[in-house]
């Protein structure tokens, strides 16, 4: 079942849960009392899918929550598809859609002190992603400087559910925090129509699951191009930015329009001084998962042969989610040198690992 | 093509599945209404184990804003991406080229073989 013998596996996306109850030992009151008494209510999408968001056979026998035994992910994942390391991302960065940024900074750093403590240790592969809300980026920055330097995190996690594009101003404190850390930002879906944030999709709100889950895209190629519009990586040269879940096939397309703009309509912004593209390439890492399987396999390799693929992606899992992707049934067109930059090269250097 | 005796037909009552092994094989019994069904354990997609699908019924085509459900019983969903196929033929509802490896069943003095 070994998907490559000749070298390990990173996944950059693994979603470790846990009951509510289990932050209430890290958080401070008032918020414990409101957790103990009606559990942490995230605000999600809302959209209801037949086939659920948990794979069938990850459900944990004891009736746990899906990802929340440590063991059972070991079985499951990280031995039989020699995973070397694997960035847990919990799901805890949908707190960004509730509306309390108090409420929503005391549940972050709750989990992540969850996280440290009874997550980091289990086993050698585990690293994990800081969780932060959207809803007030000075406290979220205040959270990166928290725990900068722990060995354990490797990167800074927030929601595509968000007000409005995550490149303005308004979010530059929780940007140059993950610059100072020397942590990757990224940006994961999930709660997309859900509590405060946007639409889920340009048009408006769509009848079900299966168009809100076609549409994440859409999210991802506003927020990216926002990104650069608004100078992020002029401003933030250090940093790097991980869009996770939200699809890689329409990268290339979607900066063939931004540099034709660009040509026309650069005076609008003048701090750019290279292609769009150029700063997407230097900058920007999307993760494989759910990849896009055309009929024709060999469509999605000349796809990437479009843009700079195989030294932008970076493999990922979802484990225990519904739309996993097993890591020896994808990506089978790319050539050996590619799938190794893929499944492991990138995301070892990106995430400064061994 | 040899006969392969699995289980008794007591074993499995109507709605129950059960992995079975015939040599190097993992199988899934099906005990439907009408009868004794075997398929791959195998999702012809990525790997997925087809005995922790759900079983049930399915919305069957039919004109806009219209549901008609239907097959209740006899469709299993594929228990990571949750792909729809026919137990009785292995076929998947979205593509004539897309299926589960089927094997046809035999019932004879309440043996159940599969014939391979």
């Amino acid at each position: 079942m070994a998907a490559n013998a000749a070298y390990p596996i990173i996944d950059a996306d693994i979603h470790n849960e846990q009951e509510d109850r289990a932050l209430l030992p890290y958080l401070p009151e008032p918020w414990r009392s409101r957790v103990a008494g009606s559990g942490i209510g995230y605000a999600m999408s809302g959209y209801w899918s037949p086939v659920g968001v948990m794979r069938k056979d990850a459900l944990p026998p004891n009736g746990a929550r899906a990802g929340s035994v440590p063991e059972l992910i070991v079985e499951q994942l990280i031995e039989p598809f020699q995973v070397e390391a694997a960035v847990l991302t919990g799901v805890v960065y949908n707190i960004s859609t509730t509306h309390d940024p108090d409420y929503a900074a005391a549940i972050c750093s709750a989990y992540n002190d969850y996280v440290a403590h009874e997550w980091l240790g289990k086993h050698p592969s585990f690293k994990a992603a800081i969780a932060v809300s959207t809803l007030d980026p000075e406290l979220a920055a205040r959270e990166i400087d928290r725990l900068a330097g722990h060995p354990g995190f490797v990167e800074v996690i927030i929601s595509s559910a968000a007000r409005f594009p995550l490149g303005q101003r308004y979010y530059h404190p929780i940007y140059a925090a993950c610059e100072r850390a020397g942590l990757p930002l990224a940006v994961h879906p999930g709660a997309e129509g859900g509590g405060l944030s946007t639409a889920p999709t340009a048009a408006g709100y769509p009848s079900r699951y299966l168009e809100w889950h076609t549409n994440l895209s859409q999210m991802f190629m506003a927020h990216l191009v926002s990104f650069v519009c608004e100078g992020v990586f002029v401003k933030f040269p250090g940093l790097k930015l991980v869009l996770v879940e939200g699809g890689v096939a329409w990268l290339a397309p979607l900066l063939w329009r931004l540099d034709k703009n660009y040509k026309a309509l650069r005076s609008t912004v003048p701090w750019l001084t290279r292609l769009p593209s150029e700063y997407v390439r230097d900058h920007c890492y999307l993760t494989t998962q759910p990849i896009e399987e055309p009929d024709n396999p060999q469509h999605l390799a000349d796809l990437f042969n479009m843009m700079d693929a195989e030294n932008m992606l970076l493999y990922s899992s979802d484990y225990p989610h519904w739309d996993f992707d097993a890591p020896d049934k994808i990506l089978r067109k790319l050539k050996p040198e590619a799938r190794r930059k893929v499944f492991y090269d990138n995301a070892r250097q990106l995430y400064r690992l061994g | 093509m040899t006969v392969h005796v699995v289980l008794r037909e007591e074993e499995l009552a109507v709605g129950e599945a059960r992995l079975v092994a015939v040599g190097e094989r993992e199988l899934v019994v099906y005990r439907l209404q009408d009868g004794f069904y075997a398929l791959n354990n195998y999702c012809p997609h990525q790997g997925a184990p087809m005995l922790a699908g759900r079983v049930g019924g399915t919305n069957a085509p039919s004109d806009v804003y219209c549901y008609r459900y239907d097959r209740d019983g006899e469709i299993v969903r594929c228990p990571w991406h949750g792909w729809e196929f026919d137990i009785k033929s292995g076929r998947s509802l979205f593509s004539e080229r897309v299926r589960v490896r089927s094997y046809p069943v035999v019932v004879e003095d309440g043996k159940v073989g599969i014939r391979i």
